[in-house]
């Protein structure tokens, strides 16, 4: 008996996909549920084995049930969506009225955003973190490409040393959001695929980065459109309940910022629109395969006979 | 049957917290409770229920503690909230206000 209730509730926890206190919480919740039902079901006479199947089949199939616990979780309000699509917005607002030619705005926008990534950090990882999470990696992001732009021995030592540290800590931050779900990862991966889509189009240009002001200058106004599209899908995420829907929403988000650059760039051809396109899925699928694996390694950890 | 199931899914959130706010319940309970007091007419399954409470939790309607039950055992019981209890207070009027007046369509006086 306790075997075919563990199985239910690991199948449970499989589709379950929420932070591991919540998960553990659920988890828990349902299995004194099962308890007290068998319990008075075999005070009524019914045999162990009779009065278990009659309760899991009262509960119903455990991906539904996972399901429907996940959506009443996970929606958030109107004032969560609004803060996560808030970064978007500013930098929306910061081109738009092309204020991002005064040198000293992006440091402290920077500087803001950095702090309340911190600040939502030690508070909870609330939904509404992620974006900013984004945004204050960008600046690490962004120091790296420009040092590929260096002579060619400095370019190699970058290449050697710079990257995989990047890529070490973007990993070790993703790795930390998919034991919650990796979905929230794609809203802080999101504006990545617009960077390097604008690095394309910058790319076409010739010298770097003096004469490519005049570029982003002309291109600030779709720029301004491009964080606008990912204002707009970030809140439809948070305030969405199906998580398909959601992801579908980011995967959609993503495709049309690659029309918009594709198209605001005059330059890029349907290559790079496949490349940036690839790119998003990418985003997609590998936080979906990492948390598949985290979560099997898990599993096996609970499969383990205690000693 | 299928309207009167979607009016006893639509009522859910009225009525937890109407049963709720009388003392605080365990989901084993709630269901127990909804079933004895209304003779057997609201038999919620539990895919209906635990949604539902962590619905009106999220929405800081309830709060879920563990704490432990006469015979020791941890359970998760709900308690209404402040919030809760304003809400509850709006549902109940517009339920009057709606009965009334189905009431007085359906049976009208004199009829």
């Amino acid at each position: 008996m306790k075997m075919r209730l563990t199985q239910y509730l690991q199948n449970l926890k499989a589709h379950l996909v929420m932070d591991p206190a919540s998960e553990k919480d659920v988890i828990h919740e349902l299995e004194t549920h099962v308890e007290d039902s068998c319990l008075e079901l075999q005070n009524a006479g019914l045999s162990e084995d009779e009065a278990l199947d009659k309760c899991l089949t009262r509960l119903g199939s455990a991906k539904v049930l996972a399901r429907q616990i996940y959506e009443a979780n996970n929606q958030g309000t109107w004032r969560q969506a609004l803060l996560a699509a808030l970064p978007h917005l500013i930098f929306a607002i910061i081109f738009a009225l092309k204020w991002w030619i005064d040198i000293n705005i992006l440091p402290i926008m920077f500087i803001v955003i950095l702090g309340i990534a911190i600040y939502g950090w030690y508070h909870g990882k609330p939904y509404w973190l992620f974006p900013w999470l984004g945004y204050s990696l960008f600046p690490i992001v962004a120091a790296g490409v420009s040092l590929l732009y260096l002579p060619n021995a400095w370019a190699w030592i970058t290449l050697g040393l710079y990257i995989p540290l990047v890529l070490l800590l973007l990993s070790f931050i993703t790795i930390k959001f998919l034991k919650r779900d990796w979905s929230y990862s794609l809203l802080m991966l999101l504006p990545a695929a617009a960077f390097i889509g604008w690095l394309l189009a910058a790319g076409q240009k010739p010298g770097f980065p003096g004469l490519k002001i005049n570029f982003m200058y002309g291109f600030a106004p779709w720029t301004s459109l491009t964080f606008l599209i990912l204002a707009t899908s970030v809140a439809l995420f948070i305030r969405l309940r199906q998580r398909w829907l959601r992801i579908t929403t980011l995967a959609i988000s993503g495709v049309i910022i690659s029309i918009v650059t594709i198209l605001a760039s005059n330059q890029l051809g349907p290559v790079s629109f496949i490349g940036l396109v690839l790119l998003i899925l990418s985003f997609l699928i590998v936080p979906s395969f990492v948390e598949r694996k985290v979560r099997k390694g898990q599993a096996a950890v609970i499969q383990t006979p205690l000693p | 049957m299928r309207q009167q199931n979607e009016l006893v899914k639509g009522s859910i959130d009225s009525l937890l917290l109407c049963l709720i706010g009388q003392q605080p319940m365990y989901g084993y309970q709630i269901i127990k409770e909804l079933e004895d007091k209304s003779q057997g007419y609201f038999k919620y399954k539990e895919g209906t229920l635990y949604p539902a409470l962590h619905r009106l939790e999220k929405a800081g309607l309830l709060v879920g503690k563990w704490e432990p039950t006469a015979g020791g055992r941890q359970r998760r019981y709900y308690h209404i909230t402040a919030k809760g209890n304003k809400i509850f207070a709006e549902k109940k009027v517009q339920w009057l206000d709606f009965l009334a007046a189905m009431n007085l369509i359906i049976s009208p006086i004199g009829a």
